[in-house]
């Protein structure tokens, strides 16, 4: 073997493409296209994500996709992953069963800076299946209640059955020292909360910009709305943070499809500061309308 | 300064014969159907090595990074077993051209960072490196990007001079590729040859670009040339040739196969292109560069401005491939002349 100075062989499994094996232990279907899926690492070891990164998960014959943790790092025998079918991969893991292994490498990229976020009120904004990855957030935050200050949930989904982890969001909804607003766009006869999309009832919400940091996760089109709202409350554009999605292929920052101008969405990410995003033009679906800002 | 020798005519086909009877050896040959042309493939014997030739239409990057590279093999059991398949085998690659050295080492520095992926360290540990210098044509541009001297990255450089070859031995496992018959001391006339060589061949660069890389990054960053972008958009076909052809694009696909008989398979990585149109394309249709001008853009500043304050040089070597297989004609000298020009004079879109 010949010596390079700059290349190092790595045996890191976050490094390599060959997953490990991971045991599904639990399944839920959610709402028609949405499954909840428990697992567990053949090796026994904990993963150590952090809520907000991602994990590359495979069916080996169908490929690999980039999905987000939904559990939280405070439960640590296992680890669940939301799916929405979508595709071929999405599909097969759709008809998974206990029992049956996928092949998982990570987790990747930075999540929410949970270090940083200790001490502040944390509001949590999610649209759609956007409540998956900040369901790792809410329930981190539950589990460690006395190391954040207020908890605020505002969700918003399409329809009352489109909403996801009901469980959770009961249990939510019933603690005195976290505070949920609910939403549907198009309601129907069960449904009693507000109507509209999200931004409807975070407008509502009271807080004190200089003690609060923002979690946003949603679809492409929610992030320049609920900026506007944020910046309206006259929060710091530094404490707004923004989940987006690209598509990994590799998730070391490599492959390129998830670049975002300079930043590689799946290392750089995919939890980045509304500062970080304001001064790439390829973000540009998320900025606020200038005559919003301060 | 390292150690230069000289290897004459006669000595260099035994020289090469013997790495290739030592082991595989890939170098630039003729193309078995196009006469003229050649490209990087293994070589059967000293007599295919042609070590004097224009730019091939791919890159010897291929050796590290194959178009196609199966990235381990699996078995569809319960539970499903994977199983690498990386080869190991230790290969020579021969008769690079400076601004492919320097491609490799633009490839080794953005592989390496963290973090590391696996695959292309691990191939180009495989790998000794002769690399020879080269005759430009009117699409090099070398010059304009620090690469027409390059030593990156090779064990032994070869240098065309009257008697031979001049051969700077730049490592010690070029040192060991060396036996004493193969070599002879250089006097100062064989030095000499060889800087007129390297002299001619700065001289023989025709193309450039008007501005040092530091400043096109700058004058990238800060312009919007949105016009120019429609205007080069406008001939582009998006057929990723000139991603395909060039040094110092590093992006792929991942994708698995099955085997016809169900009951395994593979996952395989292939070059990819940020021209094509689905390739910022995610799950549920949205597409972040869906227009042809976003993705030509995104080209040049990745090239030129994203890649170059990240690692400190542009990731373009100069070689000229992309404009040689540009069928819309879009020259990459040409163009990047254009935006500097329209932002020296502050006419921007």
């Amino acid at each position: 073997m010949i010596e390079h100075d700059n290349v190092s062989p790595a045996e890191d499994i976050t490094r390599s493409y060959q997953p490990e094996l991971a045991r599904v232990i639990g399944k839920w279907q959610m709402t028609e296209l949405m499954v909840l899926l428990r697992l567990q690492t053949e090796s026994g070891e904990n993963l150590e994500h952090e809520p907000g990164q991602f994990l590359q998960v495979s069916l080996p014959g169908y490929g690999e996709a980039p999905i987000s943790f939904c559990s939280s790092p405070t439960q640590t025998d296992s680890f669940e992953l939301c799916v929405q079918a979508v595709g071929n991969l999405s599909e097969a893991m759709h008809d998974l069963r206990p029992g049956d292994f996928v092949g998982v490498r990570g987790p990747y990229g930075h999540g929410f800076p949970i270090a940083e976020m200790e001490g502040r009120d944390i509001l949590i904004v999610a649209g759609g299946i956007g409540i998956a990855p900040l369901r790792s957030l809410i329930n981190y935050i539950a589990d460690r209640r006395s190391d954040f200050g207020r908890g605020i949930v505002v969700y918003g989904a399409r329809t009352p059955s489109d909403r996801l982890f009901l469980d959770d969001v009961a249990a939510w909804d019933a603690r005195a020292d976290l505070e949920t607003y609910f939403s549907v766009d198009e309601p129907d006869d069960t449904w009693t909360g507000m109507t509209g999309v999200v931004t409807v009832p975070l407008r509502g919400v009271e807080i004190d910009p200089d003690r609060t940091t923002a979690a946003v996760v949603g679809p492409p089109v929610m992030y320049r709305y609920v900026a506007m709202e944020l910046l309206a409350k006259d929060m710091r554009e530094d404490d707004i943070l923004f989940s987006l999605e690209r598509r990994f292929k590799c998730g070391m920052g490599k492959c390129g499809h998830c670049q975002l101008n300079d930043l590689y969405v799946c290392q750089d990410g995919p939890v980045f500061r509304y500062t970080q995003l304001l001064g790439r033009s390829e973000a540009i679906e998320v900025w606020a309308p200038e005559e919003q800002k301060g | 300064m390292p150690t230069e020798l000289v290897m004459t005519h006669e000595a260099v086909p035994g020289f090469f014969g013997r790495l290739i009877d030592e082991g595989p050896v890939m170098g630039p040959r003729e193309r078995a159907r196009q006469p003229g042309f050649h490209h990087f493939d293994w070589l059967d014997s000293a007599d295919d090595l042609v070590l004097e030739y224009q730019t091939t239409t791919i890159p010897p990057k291929k050796a590290f990074f194959p178009p196609r590279d199966v990235l381990f093999e699996f078995d569809l059991t319960d539970p499903p077993e994977f199983r690498a398949v990386r080869d190991a085998t230790p290969f020579t690659l021969v008769g690079v051209h400076p601004c492919d050295l320097e491609g490799l080492r633009l490839l080794d520095d953005a592989y390496a960072q963290e973090p590391a992926e696996a695959c292309w360290p691990a191939n180009r540990a495989r790998a000794r490196i002769i690399g020879v210098d080269c005759t430009p044509d009117e699409y090099c541009f070398c010059t304009s990007v620090g690469s027409c001297h390059s030593r990156a990255a090779c064990d032994l450089f070869l240098t065309p001079i009257e008697r031979g070859r001049l051969v700077e031995v730049l490592t010690g496992a070029g040192e060991e590729m060396l036996r004493v018959s193969d070599v002879t001391e250089a006097s100062d006339e064989d030095h000499a040859q060889a800087q007129q060589w390297r002299d001619d061949k700065e001289a023989a660069v025709t193309a450039g670009l008007d501005a040092s890389p530091a400043e096109f990054a700058d004058l990238l960053a800060t312009g919007d040339f949105t016009d120019i972008w429609h205007e080069i958009s406008s001939r582009c076909y998006s057929c990723g040739s000139c991603n395909t052809t060039c040094p110092t694009c590093f992006c792929f696909d991942i994708n698995d196969e099955f085997d016809l008989g169900l009951t395994g398979g593979r996952r395989v990585r292939t070059w990819d292109s940020c021209q094509l149109a689905e390739f910022a394309l995610v799950a549920g249709g949205h597409n972040f560069r869906r227009l042809r001008w976003q993705r030509v853009k995104h080209r040049w500043h990745r090239k030129f401005d994203y890649l170059y304050r990240e690692f400190g040089t542009p990731y373009c070597t100069g070689c000229g491939r992309c404009s040689r297989a540009c069928t819309a004609d879009i020259n990459i000298v040409d163009v990047s002349n254009q935006i500097i020009e329209a932002a020296r004079q502050g006419v921007q879109g």
